[in-house]
């Protein structure tokens, strides 16, 4: 037996030592430097050099209120459209139904950087193909980049037109694992449609929506590529800066990684937290 | 309570016609059992008479109502499926009021009726139970107590016990045919299991390839099949068949001599007119319509490979050349290890068959 578990650690030992050095050391590294004061060199330990920082830092706090900004809005105005989708991909009278669900997956296999750059163009004050629309049917045109409502409007926008397709995609699938013969004894007792979809479709798909929505949570605590390449760094005035970004910032421009560390930390407890909270709070009654 | 009408019933899936114009009278308060193979058109028969499947030509009277455009909640109908098809996010108690709640039914009266359907099913102990928490029977009894709360005209079983184990399943067909009983409703009920259609019905409808082959009360489909599928498909074990010859007719009998057993002759008595001299024909024979040697009207001689024995009867599967014959015998204890047993066949306990599978009568 004792033979039979050293000839298995042998086989696990090439991806045990990359994912050690690749992995389990930065993680805990980048905790270790989260205590040090990293702004000169050489670096000291000063536990409550970063951490106090973050405490006090409106950098950090307007980072935290635009990312749950975006977590509050963005998140269940694009599960609700996944699910939307999801059904009508889900519908029998469907035709095509495998070009629809390729259409609404492509997004999240369009290049970061170019689907980035389409988005810019399509909010454009002058040439973008929306105040083109909007002007066609007398609205005034919007500065989508100059103010700070409209810049975060087009990161929700844009990333819920690359996500809602991949979201609706799992949750077709969890739509498919309803056994039919669940909506025929509905039939069979005068349920209408729509509340078999309130009373049998969402509760048995909650599951999947709350997995969805942690991913999605996961996902946004993240969030960096948008308000980098769409919005320019963050801008207007750091309008649109995220955690993501503002630990870009500071680790990597500002070369400060004991803060970077910091909010890393924090970005993770944090989606950790709201992932739990949402958790316990859609747990199934006993 | 309702009679149910099927007149030259139909069933397309595109080109492929499943069910060929099926006719059957269901009476008032009967219980009818549809049986036959996998693929047969049993089941699909049963969605249409619920309205889940369309019917694609012909009549359902539901009631002496036409309901083929009526929708499957107006039709008076209950159904039963074979995955008891619960919901599963809800306990016993909301199952059971589902349909009632969603249509505002009055409390009192929803509640009255659940009250009614857990004490007919004994289960109120469970009424707080989720469906993942109960064992198979008591999902299936759930899945009954949700038909009955409807208080339906006709209450439909897709293959409702097939998902259990052998035990229960029989505790089950009681429990089904006792409520039965109770209700004194019509019952229409789909089985690919000829012991649960023998036990359970009134009349069997045997369905084979989309084609009723037969109707009639159990006994009558097990002593007087019309044709060959029937004989085989009615009854457990199922009828021997042999290969057999007419070699000659005398005074309305034919002399059947068996193919397998060295010219083994039998002077079978018929009503009709005997098939010509020469003609190939099948001869059916039940495992208990074998006697011991001597006792009958024609002897054969067979080798014994393997016997079950059940207790009070034993089955003997034996062989003569290319034929395997089951045989039963009642309190043997012999071992068969490839010994030659002889038994006996009665002419009035054998059935004649024509190459096409019609019965000779």
């Amino acid at each position: 037996m004792r033979y039979q578990n050293a000839t298995a650690y042998r086989f696990l030992a090439p991806y045990l030592l990359i994912f050690s050095i690749f992995w389990l050391w930065p993680i805990i590294s980048s905790f270790l430097i989260s205590f040090q004061a990293t702004r000169t060199v050489p670096w000291r330990f000063a536990p409550t050099f970063n951490w106090g920082r973050l405490i006090g830092d409106p950098a950090f706090f307007n980072a935290l209120k635009n990312t749950l900004l975006i977590l509050v809005i963005q998140v269940p105005v694009m599960i609700t459209l996944a699910i939307v989708m999801a059904v009508l991909l889900n519908s029998p009278l469907l035709k095509a139904r495998g070009l629809f669900r390729f259409a609404f997956f492509a997004p999240v296999v369009v290049g970061e950087v170019a689907y980035s750059a389409v988005f810019r163009l399509m909010f454009n004050l002058d040439y973008g193909i929306i105040n083109k629309l909007l002007n066609s049917v007398g609205l005034p045109r919007i500065d989508w980049f100059s103010n700070v409502t409209p810049a975060m409007a087009v990161i929700m926008i844009a990333v819920t037109w690359r996500w809602a397709g991949y979201n609706a995609i799992i949750l077709l699938a969890g739509l498919q694992s309803i056994p039919q013969d669940v909506y025929e004894a509905a039939t069979l007792d005068r349920v209408s449609k729509l509340k078999q979809f309130f009373y049998i479709t969402l509760p048995l798909l909650k599951p999947i929506i709350v997995f969805c929505a942690v991913l999605s949570i996961i996902g946004t605590m993240q969030l960096f590529t948008e308000p980098f390449l769409i919005t320019e760094r963050g801008g207007p005035g750091g309008g649109t800066e995220t955690l993501g970004l503002l630990l870009y910032r500071q680790g990597f421009r500002s070369l400060n990684f004991g803060y970077a560390s910091a909010i890393a930390y924090t970005m993770a407890g944090l989606a950790i937290a709201i992932s739990l909270v949402q958790l316990w709070l859609t747990r199934d009654p006993k | 309570m309702a009679a149910v009408t099927l007149k030259n019933v139909v069933k397309r899936f595109g080109v492929f016609e499943i069910v060929h114009g099926a006719n059957i009278d269901v009476n008032d308060g009967e219980f009818v059992v549809f049986v036959g193979p996998s693929g047969c058109g049993k089941s699909t028969l049963l969605r249409m008479i619920a309205g889940l499947e369309d019917i694609s030509g012909g009549e359902i009277a539901i009631g002496g109502k036409v309901v083929n455009n009526i929708e499957p909640a107006d039709r008076g109908i209950a159904m039963v499926f074979q995955s008891y098809a619960l919901y599963p996010h809800m306990s016993v108690e909301q199952n059971l009021s589902f349909g009632l709640r969603m249509n505002g039914n009055p409390k009192a009266d929803t509640e009255r009726r659940v009250k009614r359907a857990s004490e007919i099913l004994r289960i109120a102990e469970l009424m707080k139970r989720r469906p993942r928490q109960l064992s198979g029977g008591q999902r299936q009894r759930v899945a009954i107590g949700r038909a009955i709360v409807r208080e339906p005209q006709v209450f439909l079983f897709d293959e409702p016990l097939s998902n259990l184990d052998a035990e229960l399943r029989v505790q089950m067909r009681v429990e089904i045919s006792r409520l039965h009983k109770e209700l004194g409703v019509t019952m229409i009920y789909v089985t690919h299991d000829q012991t649960e259609a023998m036990t359970l019905a009134d009349r069997i409808v045997v369905l084979n390839a989309g084609n009723i082959e037969q109707i009639g009360a159990p006994l009558d489909l097990y002593d007087d099949p019309a044709n060959r599928f029937v004989a085989g498909f009615v009854g457990s074990p199922k009828m021997n068949f042999m290969a057999a010859k007419v070699v000659g007719n005398d005074e309305g009998a034919a002399i059947v001599a068996l193919a397998n057993h060295c010219g083994a002759k039998l002077r079978k008595p018929l009503s009709g007119a005997p098939p010509a001299v020469g003609a190939e024909i099948v001869l059916g024979v039940r495992p208990e319509h074998f006697f011991e040697a001597g006792e009958g009207d024609c002897d054969i001689a067979v080798k014994a490979d393997v016997a079950e024995h059940l207790g009070s009867v034993s089955y003997v599967y034996a062989n003569a050349g290319p034929e395997e014959l089951i045989i039963e015998r009642e309190a043997s204890r012999q071992r068969a290890n490839g010994d030659q047993m002889v038994v006996s066949i009665k002419a009035g306990r054998s059935l004649l068959f024509d190459k096409s599978g019609a019965r000779i009568r």
